[in-house]
């Protein structure tokens, strides 16, 4: 591998002398982890920079990272490097030595890429993004920025609602980007060998089915409501649909990854068994957003498996997907894996699991049944709730699944919550303590072997999300989740072995404001930016006063965001942007959720009819 | 069962990369390189790789060392040739011997190390300072200690302090610093420079040339032939 000389020499300084010695996890900044691609900047046509929100640790696990970052390097005329939101004392390093953020591998400083792609996943990287524009040298606002400047695009789950971040935005990818990114470089490099201008660039982007221009759109407002949203340019869709891969079997997927140096979130090689989810849970944006379920087959996987094994030298192998033990070729999957990689000290994993017999099975099978941890999630803690919100695990699944895993030997169980869901009661925060006692019960009473049991009991605040039957929902009010919260607080105090977390309530409804938010709310974003919010996902960043003082200046007001639950006619700002499951689907799902009914799986019984064009499990 | 020493360098950038990273970077290195490296059991089997001394973030080292250990025999070249292959760029496997298996482990036999400091120009009083050092009957620095490392000790380093050499080369002057490391206790070369007169913007470069064990009374080096240690100015004109 042919190191080609690093072009930033501003960037050198920190390199050369003793100086990145100053800051924590140096290794963070190298760009030299093996198989990370390097090529000469000058010897290409375009010049892209996969830019995570969030520090290198949490965008080295991102799969979408990872797929997109190896499909754009596969082409000869483009080079694709890595940027991640640097650490405070990195920042300030840069700040106090004025050297502008870069990218790891050339070290080529931002504003003097062709292309800037952001990675969308959650509302608090979003003063993130402006940072490293700001650091990069980038004027933030989309319309401050020349011809000279980069094309800032951003792709991602949230760019199916990417209103409070349009001003600074050119163009964001709707859906799965292994096909868009293609079309999008070749225009890109089309428009930059024509010489033309920027505007004729976003017109032709706009012109690919998948791709959002906000700047061709102006939402209109009318006593404080989301109205409508004009179109500024004839030739940009009223409609954007999100775009879908329909074979994955025979889409992109990378053949190594770069192995950080670095001890990262998911250190470990990923299989993506699938695309989308059968469940339908109705609190869950992946869930509605990433459909229809689409599958890679066993052998596709196991030769990718063994490229990747071989290329990264990875120990664990992790077959990973929203909901892994639904793949439908599990078992021969894991079978096949076992015989390929046997004797040579590979594990494998299986990161999201159901509360079921059957998932807890295949996990004693491939960990060989032996201690280590194992997660669950309820979600809610009583059946009516879990009704409601369409996940059907029953109690007596929960509690079996936890009790093989028990008696399998396993010494640590996590179980997820939701707190604050549509429709929640005391009953249901006393059915989670219940369940949970229950569980540790069942620990307690494993017969003499090995360590304790201990439970992790995570409860999550509910997030309204766009796309979802549940946009039309309210967050429950800051202080009842509080409230909420020091009810199970006490509860949980009598129990042994059992320890609670909660997510930060601030930062949940944060998180509310923005995924249902419009375009007034870039102002706030602004505001906060300047007042020094960034890297708000991490808890000794994250300062919920600097918030509130962000929106007073701006005269905006967050609870109307987090609190609001229009009606079914009412229009919503992301409506333009479509998932492809219908709006009447979405209001049927809701109305269902108010009566306790549940929707069966995409693969039992029918199709529930969301509306979706070319689902291969319809119709069946 | 088959025990290979590694001789390897760690430098320019890879200075930044931590111990742990270090073992990581090796360990997986070598899985792609389809070394059988032998497993402890468990859930979570973990292979055998054995480093002479953890070196601290910022310093380069010339001549590290690390154990491994095979399930299979394999030519000295031929693993130094397929590792090689597999390292990113800063590390490098100079030298590969194979070790009985027996043989005490690296890291309970390492004594000292010799570190070398760069200077462009010598820093004032640096050479006094040095003598004085050296003549003092002891040396007080502070250390971490303590649950969580919040308390403060405080440690002679007198003692570990084996020799210190102000040589000049060329343009730049360097100083050798040869200090006690291992088990048995030692001196850290941070602790020593935070005792001369060197402060400045950027701290001044400092590699590890050599990591010596003891044997029949002399100091060598782990890979059993040369480098014998006998003064720094002798090793100085034998290493790179
Ligand atoms: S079309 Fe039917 S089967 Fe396909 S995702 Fe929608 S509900 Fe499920």
């Amino acid at each position: 591998m042919g190191m080609v000389k690093k072009m930033g020499k501003k960037a050198s300084i920190l390199f050369n002398g003793g100086l990145l010695g100053k800051v924590n996890r140096p290794s963070r900044y190298l760009g030299s982890e093996f198989n990370a691609v390097f090529k000469s900047p000058d010897q290409v046509k375009v010049h892209l920079v996969l830019a995570f929100p969030d520090l290198y640790e949490v965008g080295m696990s991102h799969l979408g990272t990872k797929i997109l970052y190896a499909l754009a390097n596969s082409l000869p005329y483009v080079y694709a490097e890595r940027v991640f939101a640097p650490a405070a004392d990195m920042e300030a390093l840069l700040r106090e030595k004025d050297i502008p953020l870069f990218s790891l591998e050339s070290r080529t400083p931002l504003s003097r890429f062709d292309l800037v792609g952001f990675t969308l996943q959650y509302e608090l990287n979003y003063t993130s993004i402006l940072n490293m524009l700001h650091l990069g040298g980038i004027p933030m606002r989309g319309e401050e920025r020349k011809q000279q400047h980069p094309l800032v695009i951003g792709g991602g789950p949230l760019a199916l609602n990417p209103e409070p971040l349009a001003p600074f935005l050119d163009l964001f990818v709707l859906g799965d980007g292994e096909e868009v990114l293609l079309e999008l470089l070749q225009l890109y490099r089309d428009w930059k060998e024509s010489g033309a201008r920027k505007e004729e660039f976003l017109a032709g982007a706009a012109g690919i089915a998948g791709v959002y221009v906000p700047s061709f759109y102006i939402p209109r407002y009318r006593g404080g409501r989301f109205v409508s949203l004009e179109r500024k340019e004839e030739h940009a869709p009223a409609i954007v649909e999100r775009r879908i891969v329909s074979d994955l079997d025979s889409a992109f997927y990378p053949r190594s990854f770069i192995v950080p140096y670095l001890d990262i979130v998911h250190d470990r090689a990923i299989l993506e068994l699938f695309r989308g989810c059968p469940q339908g849970c109705r609190f869950c944006q992946a869930g509605f957003v990433y459909r229809p379920m689409r599958e890679r087959s066993p052998e596709r996987l196991k030769e990718l498996a063994v490229c990747i094994m071989e290329s990264t030298g990875y120990e664990e192998l992790s077959l990973s997907s929203l909901s892994s033990s639904d793949y439908s070729g599990i078992e021969e999957l894991i079978t096949l894996l076992e015989e390929e990689f046997a004797g040579k000290q590979v594990r494998l994993s299986l990161p999201s699991l159901k509360a079921d017999p059957f998932a807890v099975k295949l996990a004693a099978r491939i960990q060989g049944g032996i201690s280590g941890g194992i997660t669950f999630a309820p979600e809610a803690g009583t059946q009516r709730l879990r009704d409601i919100i369409n996940k059907r695990a029953t109690e007596d699944d929960i509690l079996s699944a936890a009790c093989d895993a028990i008696e399998a030997g396993r010494n640590h169980l996590k179980l997820y919550f939701m707190l604050g869901l549509p429709g929640e009661k005391e009953e249901d925060l006393a059915g989670i303590v219940e369940l949970c006692s229950r569980i540790a019960a069942a620990g307690r009473k494993r017969s003499g072997r090995g360590r304790p049991l201990r439970t992790t009991v995570s409860v999550s605040t509910f997030v309204p999300k766009a796309h979802t039957p549940f946009q039309w929902e309210p967050q429950l009010d800051l202080t009842e989740v509080r409230r909420r919260q020091e009810y199970l607080r006490r509860q949980f105090q009598s129990l042994k072995n059992v320890q609670l977390t909660w997510h930060q309530p601030g930062m949940s409804y944060l998180e509310a404001v923005f995924a249902r938010g419009d375009r007034r709310l870039a102002a706030v974003l602004e505001e906060a930016h300047a007042r020094g919010s960034r890297l708000d996902a991490w808890s000794d960043h994250f300062d919920f006063q600097l918030w509130e003082k962000a929106f007073h200046e701006r005269g905006i007001d967050p609870h109307w965001y987090a609190r609001s639950s229009p009606g079914y006619g009412e229009p919503l700002p992301w409506e333009h942007l479509q998932a492809g499951v219908t709006r009447d689907f979405l209001a049927c799902e809701h109305k269902l959720a108010m009566k306790g009914e549940v929707t069966p799986d995409c693969r039992e019984a029918q199709c529930a009819g969301c509306g979706l064009k070319k689902c291969p499990l319809a119709g069946r | 069962m088959h025990r290979y020493r590694l001789c390897f360098s760690k430098e320019g950038e890879l200075k930044y990369i931590s111990h742990l990273e270090l073992q990581r970077t090796f360990f997986r290195a070598l899985r792609r390189a389809g070394i059988p490296l032998v497993y402890s059991g468990g859930f979570n089997p973990q292979p055998r790789l054995v480093f002479a001394a953890p070196l601290a973030v910022g310093i380069e080292g010339r001549n590290e060392y690390l154990d491994i250990y095979l399930q299979q025999y394999r030519q000295e070249r031929e693993l130094e040739e397929i590792i090689n292959r597999e390292l990113p760029a800063g590390l490098a496997v100079k030298n590969v011997l194979e070790v009985q298996p027996g043989e005490p482990s690296l890291p309970s036999v390492v004594q000292a190390a010799l570190y070398v400091v760069s200077f462009d120009a010598v820093p004032e009083k640096l050479e006094a300072a040095v003598k004085g050092l050296l003549s003092s009957g002891s040396v007080m620095v502070d250390r971490k200690g303590g649950k969580m490392g919040k308390e403060k000790k405080r440690v002679d380093i007198r003692t570990y302090i084996y020799d210190l050499k102000l040589v000049k080369e060329g343009a730049e002057s360097r100083l050798y610093m040869l200090l006690a490391t291992g088990s048995r206790g030692g001196a850290r070369p941070d602790e020593v420079l935070g005792l001369l007169p060197v402060k400045g913007e950027s701290r001044p470069a400092v590699f590890r040339r050599e990591i010596f064990v003891y044997s029949a009374g002399k100091l060598v080096s782990p890979a059993g032939k040369s480098p014998v240690y006998t003064s720094i100015q002798e090793s100085n004109s034998s290493g790179k």
